[in-house]
């Protein structure tokens, strides 16, 4: 009797109690999402930005406080314009520019586009009646770390080669760098051609040419065996040893039936897939199997990576590709994976690694 | 006994399964005939006998691309016809062709086994073959995509590669005045031209390079203004009387050109549109023939530009390299690797000369009949794929 007015009493209390976590909620959710869209900008890009803030800082004196307007026109996602905008102001703040919210009578309109082949970043500058305009170019395809609330393996592209004739496989005899003794095979239908990187650039050596045993056909399909020394089409095959090219040689196959490709459909996510490669394990997840898009030879591609086939869930964010990827093959060691392409913007084929990084 | 064999064989097929390469599985079929219909009258496919008009032109690099394994540095068609994924079965020059496949093609024999090739073939024509299954491929003029699709017709849009333009031809004594030029163009309704007579089939352009290609077309606005149009013509005297070309086989440029007469008479501008022989329209920047032997005088004229590249440096070039010696325009040849900001400036210097007015960006438009699969559309400047299309096993109708 003496405690009936305590219900009464502790109801705003509640109210209080709810309204701090509420807010706290709240202020966590936008600490996140500030982390997840200020994610780390790949090196090429904050070169650009580099470039670009050099640029409008010249342009723009003796103006010294800007407003900043931003708008994406570029396929570009919303997470990497807030980091590219974030990254851009503190370069700015760094060359003793002053970005305000205010109107002022310098304006910034930065414009993230692209064009056929790259990035264009744009700023224009206006002050009165001047209207000054600087831009850089930034590459399309450069490895992005995931977010850290994304998924934790990270997939990068590296292109190698790319040619007008189609690419049936393709392979590195040893790692690819600079400093010479490294060796690029390109299987196509006709022939057989072996680079060596020189002086900073891949020099035809060799090219053998395939005798098919049958006219060849549109579908053609090759895939080349590094450790093996041997390069197999439906009808012909080239060995010997790759590291020393003189010694490959390439024979008829008498033209039997097409029977080295199969497809081994598999279910993923319910979908049923039948264009993947096998991965060895990475960063504590595996074996992982890596995917390629479900359209045609008309739609751009991408690949990505799912977890163990007994519990395929998405493991990796998609690369995308500019044209269909005509041929995924699995590289020795397990941990990359070869990709051929057609870029349906240019035509031409192009031969892509794609391998497996860490996302931390 | 008949368990552990069973056993044993499905283990190997799974160690075979997993062994052998895998590749996707989009097994096109071979076989079949593609029943192609142009509007151009092709009278002959040898790369070394000129065109007699830039439809002709067109139409013949497509076909000679079937031919031809490869061209030359300098884009001529070289080795022997039939080195390509077709060779020539039948000919009826500017009537009708076959090309049988290259079974030897170096990158592998089409998928089809031939290709019937109907020229002369107007745009209604093509568009009714296709609605009744009589036709698996054929070009559509991009006015007429929207009528197409509509009627049930499987369309195929490119990206914008084609620019149709307002060009002032050099040595007029009416338009070198550029406040002439300046009235004229900022009378142009653009979007009326993109949402009435394209059907929103294409946009509106301010640039010489559309967006997708150089990134920074959104730098060129154009903008419609007939009240200032009005008043800077007002301000010209004695006004000039003006004559507009365009080119009389083409009925986008004819409709354009008078939607232009009409936007000029709102602005009090002294316009008529004359149609210019079809032949005749690559030198219009001397005084023109007509059909009857009469001079035709204009002093503008309509263009089509058409990229022969997706990189935005060699588009530029082309254009400027055709623009040049119409419209007096001298601009030095941009690099294949030219920067960004290099690319814009020359195309800013074009546009501010006041010579050139972009007016709209066209699609390559292509009806497609249901049996026809994996056509992809050519980047600017690229030819038909037609050796990668393959068909399926429904009949054909004749």
């Amino acid at each position: 009797m003496c405690n009936w007015h305590k219900p009464m009493r502790l109801l705003p209390r509640l109210f209080f109690l709810l309204a701090i976590i509420t807010l706290a909620l709240f202020a966590f959710t936008a600490w996140s999402s500030q982390a997840q869209s200020t994610a780390q900008i790949p090196a090429e890009w904050n070169k650009a930005l580099d470039s670009l803030a050099d640029k409008i800082a010249t342009v723009a004196k003796p103006a010294k406080t800007f407003s900043l307007s931003v708008k994406n026109i570029s396929s570009l996602s919303g997470a990497d314009i807030a980091s590219l905008r974030e990254e851009l102001v503190a370069k700015l703040t760094a060359l003793k520019c002053r970005i305000t919210e205010k109107p002022s009578d310098a304006q910034l309109q930065i414009s993230f586009s692209e064009s056929a082949e790259d990035y264009v970043w744009v700023a224009e500058i206006r002050r009165g009646d001047a209207h000054e305009v600087v831009m850089v170019l930034a590459a399309r395809n450069v490895a992005k770390k995931p977010s850290a609330a994304g998924p934790s393996i990270a997939l990068k592209r590296e292109e190698i080669w790319e040619q007008a004739g189609k690419i049936l496989d393709f392979g590195l005899a040893s790692d690819a760098v600079a400093g010479g003794g490294s060796i690029l095979v390109i299987l196509e239908p006709g022939k057989l051609s072996f680079y060596e990187y020189r002086s900073g650039e891949w020099e035809l050596i060799r090219a053998v040419a395939v005798a098919h045993a049958r006219p060849v056909q549109r579908d053609v399909w090759g895939w080349i065996d590094l450790p093996a020394g041997k390069a197999e089409l439906a009808d012909a095959e080239c060995s010997g040893d790759f590291q020393h090219p003189e010694t490959v040689t390439c024979t008829s196959a008498g033209g039997g039936p097409d029977v080295a490709f199969k497809t081994n459909p598999i279910s993923m996510e319910g979908h049923t897939v039948d264009s993947y490669v096998d991965l060895a394990p990475a960063c504590g997840i595996g074996p992982l199997i890596l995917v390629s898009g479900p359209g045609d030879w008309t739609e751009h591609d991408f690949v990505q990576a799912f977890g163990p086939k007994n519990q395929a869930g998405v493991v990796s964010g998609k690369v995308q590709f500019p044209g269909p990827i005509l041929a995924l093959w699995p590289s020795e060691d397990g941990k990359s994976a070869r990709v051929v392409l057609r870029n349906l913007q240019t035509g031409a084929y192009e031969a892509s690694i794609v391998s497996v990084s860490c996302g931390d | 006994m008949k368990l552990r064999l069973c056993l044993y064989l499905a283990a190997i097929s799974v160690v075979m399964a997993a062994a052998a390469p895998l590749r996707p599985a989009r097994r096109p079929r071979y076989g079949g005939t593609l029943r192609v219909e142009i509007g151009a009258i092709v009278k002959s496919l040898d790369p070394s006998v000129a065109a007699a008009n830039p439809e002709e032109a067109e139409a013949k690099d497509e076909l000679d691309a079937l031919l031809y394994d490869r061209r030359s540095e300098s884009g001529a068609f070289a080795g022997a016809a039939g080195s390509g994924p077709f060779r020539l079965s039948a000919w009826e020059a500017g009537k009708s062709a076959v090309f049988a496949a290259n079974e030897d093609y170096r990158e592998g024999r089409p998928f089809v086994d031939s290709i019937e090739i109907q020229m002369g073939r107007s745009p209604r024509d093509r568009l009714l073959d296709l609605e009744l299954n009589k036709a698996d491929f054929a070009q559509i003029p991009a006015e007429l995509a929207r009528q197409a699709t509509d009627r049930g017709v499987r369309v195929s849009t490119s990206q914008p590669d084609e620019l149709l333009a307002l060009v002032f031809l050099k040595g007029r004594t009416a338009t070198e005045n550029a406040r002439v030029r300046e009235a004229i163009v900022r009378c142009i309704d653009q979007a009326a031209i993109v949402n009435f007579i394209l059907q929103k089939e294409g946009e509106p352009a301010g640039g010489l390079l559309p967006q997708w290609s150089s990134g920074t077309a959104f730098l060129f606005v154009a903008e419609e203004d007939a009240r200032h149009a009005k008043e800077i013509w007002s301000q010209i005297s004695p006004s000039p009387k003006l004559v507009l070309g365009y080119d009389s086989a083409d009925a986008l440029e004819q409709s354009v050109a008078e939607r232009i007469v009409v936007n000029a008479k709102e602005a009090g501008i002294s316009l008529m549109s004359r149609a210019m022989p079809n032949s005749e329209t690559t030198s219009a920047h001397t005084g023109n023939v007509g059909p009857r032997g009469d001079t035709i005088h204009v002093d503008a004229r309509l263009i089509r530009l058409r990229m022969p590249s997706p990189l935005p440096s060699v588009s530029l070039t082309s254009f400027a390299d055709t623009l040049g010696p119409t419209t007096g325009i001298e601009v030095n040849p941009v690099p294949e690797d030219a920067s960004p900001e290099d690319i814009y400036n020359c195309e800013r210097s074009i546009i501010s000369s006041g010579r050139v007015a972009p007016l709209v960006w066209l699609p390559q438009v292509y009806g497609l009949s249901a049996r026809v699969h994996d056509w992809k559309q050519p980047a600017a400047g690229g030819s038909w794929p037609l050796a990668d299309v393959w068909l399926d096993s429904m009949p054909e109708t004749h």
